[in-house]
């Protein structure tokens, strides 16, 4: 059981950091920005590779971690600069950056792999390298030891304060972009700070959802709080609610069925969304 | 408090190019050498045709822009530096706020009082204070706790005038406030600008392409097509001014149109038609409107 609390606490504090963020995520219609971002991290993890950093070691699991977060932070940058190039046009910055980043990702692999695969260690590791992909792509939250889950933990809690502390200035910019510099701020230097922001929350929601899996994570929770409420407090308690309930339903059926735990998450989460979909069908007096 | 003996806005020939966007565009001068002050507790309505540089020379005093020559200040001090410190209070001239977020009218007005402050701060009495006297100047008061997104078109527009007078600006500009706007609708928002100006002791720019919000609002109007055409009261404004500050849109009616016989007599700046009509004597409207219908009758 002890060693199922790193992986479990990591998970349920990554939920809350997803469900306070995914309200700004949903309000500014960034849920694709979200996914560009986690499938370049792709190539953070091939680039980690080539190096020689992966995660056998805490050591090796934590610079391979840090690598994948720079590297998704460029990635995010890149999007906003290339967003503002294309007078707003997000789409086609994320075609650009998501293809540029898989593309790199999948070659670094193929080198990585390339420089052990004649001996006979490499040719185990081979067999590995097909596993480490699946883990990128879908999640494994249960390699999670203490110093990687206290690193997790920590760099998820630092985004919840740094979101509080930003909170009136991103409303503002979430509400209103276009006046935002005609009233002191600077719009782009939100959205680049958003940017830093919403890049190293994937890369933690990647550990338990995967490259294909972690945006969700920051959708579902405030999609599902907008449909409960017209009111922004209750907007984000419903938000957290729905991401650190439907994170501990997802990890209980997970655990019990033996399903992987990121899709039983990102499964149960989906759940949810719909039931506050439902119910602002119904009875649409819920949503005041 | 903005330097007593300060203008409210100085505009130093300035002059201001757009940058080129792609190799196939070229760059596009929206400015040349426009200069005027415009003192404080004024009330300036910025007249000019659509493409005429109005939104260029609200960019350049909220310090959005830079000039490409010539300098701007704004009570003295740089125009970001006004910006930043409260003194200016912007309306914007399209509403593109998202109604779908979830925010209360009183919240979205408190975003104009609260942006800078620190974030670790709570708002404090004053500040509430402020946000309700400003929902109270525009009326809104009743709706204060009602979702943005339930409001209709005109209540929305009030609050972000709310929103813009919340932080206790000295100089208020509204960019094409009353488009789309009937003529009672343009009185009754002279008579709240007229309010809001009396009450907070404001300087207020009015930016606009129809003569008759800028009458509802201005006691001073400046006439800008590129360059500075007239800048006086309201009652000197002539045809023939207007006839040079709308030359592209009347051309675009009538066909191509004279309106350079009062420049023949040696008038040829454009920036001083103020003085023409005194030293020159062209305010002459008669022979603008003869001028126009000859025009007017060979027009298709």
């Amino acid at each position: 059981m002890n060693e199922l609390a790193p992986p479990i606490i990591a998970a349920l504090v990554i939920s809350l950091m997803g469900g306070a963020l995914s309200v700004f995520v949903v309000l500014k219609r960034l849920a694709f920005i979200g996914q560009g971002i986690s499938h370049a991290a792709f190539g953070g993890v091939g680039i980690a590779l080539v190096l020689g950093v992966h995660g056998a070691t805490a050591a090796g699991a934590i610079g391979q971690l840090g690598i994948v977060v720079a590297f998704s932070v460029l990635a995010a940058l890149w999007i906003a600069a290339l967003t503002r190039t294309h007078q707003g046009r997000a789409d086609t910055a994320i075609g650009v950056v998501l293809s540029a980043s898989m593309a790199l990702g999948f070659i670094l692999f193929t080198i990585a792999e390339s420089g052990h695969v004649h001996d006979q260690a490499g040719a185990a590791e081979h067999q590995g390298g097909h596993h480490l992909i699946e883990e990128i792509l879908f999640g494994n939250i249960l390699d999670t030891d203490w110093p990687k889950a206290t690193i997790t933990i920590a760099t998820a809690l630092g985004i919840v304060l740094l979101t509080w502390l930003m909170r009136r200035r991103l409303i503002f910019w979430v509400f209103d972009e276009p006046v935002v510099d005609a009233f002191g701020l600077n719009a782009n230097r939100i959205t680049n700070a958003f940017m830093v922001i919403l890049a190293i929350a994937i890369v933690m929601a990647m550990q338990i959802a995967g490259v294909v899996l972690a945006a969700a994570m920051l959708v579902l929770p405030g999609a599902g709080a907008l449909n409960l409420s017209t009111k922004l407090k209750p907007v984000f308690i419903y938000s957290i609610l729905i991401a650190v309930i439907g994170a501990a339903l997802g990890m209980f059926v997970g655990f019990k069925a033996d399903y992987p735990l990121g899709p039983s998450i990102v499964l149960t989460q989906s759940a949810i969304y719909l039931l506050t979909h439902i119910t602002k069908a119904v009875s649409p007096r819920v949503r005041s | 408090m903005p330097p007593l003996e300060s203008p409210a806005v100085e505009i130093d020939h300035v002059s201001y190019t757009y940058p080129a966007t792609g190799l196939d565009t070229p760059s596009t001068p929206a400015l040349d050498d426009v200069r005027f002050t415009i003192d404080q507790h004024t009330k300036l309505g910025i007249l000019g045709p659509n493409g005429g540089g109005k939104s260029t020379l609200i960019k350049l005093i909220l310090g959005i822009l830079k000039p490409t020559t010539g300098s701007v200040r704004v009570f003295g001090q740089s125009p970001t530096q006004a910006r930043q410190s409260g003194l200016v209070g912007y309306l914007p001239q399209r509403i593109q706020a998202d109604r779908s977020c979830p925010i209360s009218v009183e919240q979205v007005v408190g975003l104009g009082r609260s942006c800078h402050t620190k974030p670790w701060k709570k708002l404090t009495p004053d500040d509430h204070a402020a946000i309700s006297n400003a929902l109270e100047l525009v009326d809104l008061q009743p709706l204060a706790s009602r979702p943005i997104g339930a409001l209709s078109g005109g209540q929305l527009q009030r609050v972000m005038i709310a929103r813009a007078i919340a932080g206790n600006p000295k100089l208020l500009v509204l960019d094409e406030p009353t488009v789309g706007v009937d003529i009672a609708g343009q009185q009754r928002f002279g008579q709240l600008i007229e309010t809001l100006h009396t009450q907070l002791d404001l300087t207020v720019i009015v930016v606009s392409h129809d003569m008759r919000a800028i009458a509802a609002v201005a006691d001073r109007v400046a006439c800008l097509s590129r360059t500075l055409h007239f800048h006086a009261a309201p009652d000197g404004l002539t045809p023939a001014v207007l006839a040079q500050v709308f030359a592209h849109d009347v051309a675009g009616v009538f066909g191509r149109i004279h309106i350079d016989a009062h420049l023949a007599d040696g008038c040829d700046d454009p920036s001083h038609a103020h003085q023409h009509q005194h030293d020159c004597g062209c305010d002459d409207q008669s022979d603008m409107n003869s001028d126009m219908n000859k025009k007017s009758e060979g027009a298709p």
